[in-house]
């Protein structure tokens, strides 16, 4: 978790926006440390998170939040994480054994073109915490819905459109239904101009539209840098009441080995 | 002619606000709505891309006799076992049904919200088909529709638009809070009038206008007859005038073998 974005963002694991839609993109940089931000801030939080891990493996995410001061082992067992690690699954979904009785969420490997509605249920049981009401269970906060990333998805095949529905979907569940938060990761390469993927583009238009906060990271725009790893742009989507409808703001950052530190455009320490 | 719209659509009008991901065309939509419950008119919302609470937020829901919100937000596609109303119902007989469910005397407007989500899932042809029943078969006044442009590709989003008897496209302002709209209008004659106006939100969905264009009202129809003059800029002449063209003629050009030359040429001299 890092402080100095929770400023920005004005929120800290004991009061922040519920029924947020937060949206991280990226084009030809990293945001990947923006997701385990949102997970160790969550799991502070005490919420209940349902964690799409479909890049890497869970002992990468927990070796990070480690770091970062949070175990995600821990937060599984007591159930408060419910993780689901796509490179396993999809592993199991290809190689089937006869005693493998995982459930289906990655069943769209078969046949992308039956859509996500699988995952979906399985977010929606994770979300609901259906099937672990335990007795003498922890009670949890609200619930999160965190997606790292949705641009595999396409990889795999899924149409964008399915992707955009799967969304919306766990949106109106995570969201609205439940007043919990939602992080998903897209990825883009390429410039914005080119057009290089347009599946991508279209996925992060499409989820821009439904989003209340958007981060979008990118690199420098004058090149590498060792002092200064890239820019991200905040951007507020329809806030209500004050008649503002977007605001946007844009900072540097720089990842440490435990954290990340975020400054105004050319207040680098390095710089100044 | 934002605000004369404001006023009110001629009946069996259709009117489109397209927005994009840098500024949501929602909160006009609202103010459509809200000038709509201040006539004393019928309002059926169809609502696919936010929840019923997001979309009432702000509009004046103590009209609840003439406000009817049908929220497909929660299960547009019937992933569910109990849905409202789902996205392939988009058909005139189903809307009829919808809007004649709840009986009134004076026909309805139909605000839907958003014409994306529908043209994700249904083709094209037939959205329009449908929205150009809805227009003539009398069950509603008129049709307001949310289309997010960058969503689709020129040619849908050109079609939808070209059955618009009204089109209002949204973008992001200089200043803050401000947007610009540029309003075409087509009236019964096919007279397509143009304009564009910089206009600020209030907290209640009210509109207020800023300043018009220079050139406010532009027919298109006087824009194609104009016709640049190409010869105007020319950095030769075309023509030559009546000296210019002696001039030419006595100009004696090399290799034209006139007959001074020719007995010049011709002398013993020569020939040998």
């Amino acid at each position: 978790m890092f402080t100095e974005l929770n400023s920005i963002l004005n929120a800290s694991p004991d009061s922040f926006t519920q029924g947020e839609f937060i949206l991280v993109s990226d084009r030809q940089s990293d945001a990947s440390f923006l997701i385990h931000h949102f997970l160790s801030f969550y799991l502070r939080a005490r919420c209940r998170v349902c964690f799409l891990g479909l890049v890497q493996s869970f002992c990468h995410y927990n070796a990070v939040g480690q770091r970062l001061g949070v175990s995600l082992t821990q937060a599984k067992e007591k159930g408060q994480l419910i993780f689901l690690e796509g490179l396993k699954e999809s592993l199991s979904i290809l190689i089937p054994h006869e005693n493998n009785t995982e459930h289906q969420a990655m069943n769209f490997l078969r046949d992308p073109a039956v859509g996500l509605r699988s995952l979906y249920e399985f977010v929606r049981s994770g979300l609901t915490g259906s099937g672990s009401s335990e007795e003498g269970a922890e009670e949890w906060g609200p619930p999160v819905l965190l997606v790292d990333d949705l641009s595999v998805l396409l990889s795999l095949g899924v149409g964008t459109g399915a992707v955009l529905d799967f969304s919306h979907y766990c949106r109106a569940t995570a969201c609205s239904q439940l007043q919990g938060n939602m992080v998903m990761l897209v990825r883009c390469n390429g410039d914005e101009e080119e057009d290089g993927d347009e599946g991508s583009e279209w996925l992060l238009k499409g989820l821009s539209h439904q989003c209340s906060l958007a981060l979008h990271v990118q690199g420098l725009p004058t090149g590498y840098c060792k002092d200064i790893h890239g820019q991200v742009e905040v951007c507020w989507r329809m806030r209500q009441g004050d008649g503002q409808h977007t605001q946007k703001k844009l900072f540097q950052y720089k990842v440490h080995d435990k954290g990340a530190s975020f400054f105004a455009r050319g207040t680098s320490s390095a710089v100044l | 002619m934002l605000t004369e719209l404001l006023q009110g659509i001629e009946a069996g009008g259709f009117l489109v606000i397209q927005d994009s991901c840098s500024y949501s065309g929602r909160h006009l939509l609202k103010s459509f709505i809200n000038a709509a419950l201040n006539r004393a008119e019928v309002v059926h919302v169809l609502g696919f891309d936010v929840s019923e609470e997001e979309l009432k937020d702000g509009l004046r829901t103590s009209d609840t006799q003439r406000l009817h919100i049908h929220s497909a937000y929660t299960d547009p596609l019937g992933w569910t076992e109990r849905p409202a109303f789902t996205v392939h119902q988009f058909r005139l007989e189903d809307l009829t049904d919808l809007v004649k469910q709840t009986p009134h005397p004076k026909p309805a407007t139909l605000i839907i919200d958003s014409l994306s989500w529908i043209l994700r899932h249904v083709t094209p042809p037939a959205v329009c088909k449908t929205l150009h029943q809805l227009r003539k078969g009398g069950a509603v006044r008129a049709v307001i529709g949310l289309l997010h442009a960058d969503m689709h590709q020129r040619g849908t989003v050109g079609s939808v638009c070209h059955l618009a008897t009204s089109l209002i496209a949204v973008a992001p302002g200089a200043k803050g809070d401000e947007a610009v709209a540029k309003i075409t209008k087509r009236s019964k004659f096919r007279k397509v009038m143009q304009d564009e106006e910089i206009f600020s939100l209030n907290g209640d969905f009210t509109v207020t206008i800023h300043s018009k264009r220079s050139n406010p009202e532009q027919n298109w129809n006087d824009a194609e007859e104009e016709q640049v003059d190409p010869t105007a800029e020319l950095t030769f002449n075309l023509r030559l005038s009546d000296s210019e063209l002696e001039a030419k003629k006595k100009l004696m050009l090399p290799f034209v073998f006139s007959k001074e030359k020719l007995a010049t040429l011709s002398q013993p001299a020569f020939l040998k």
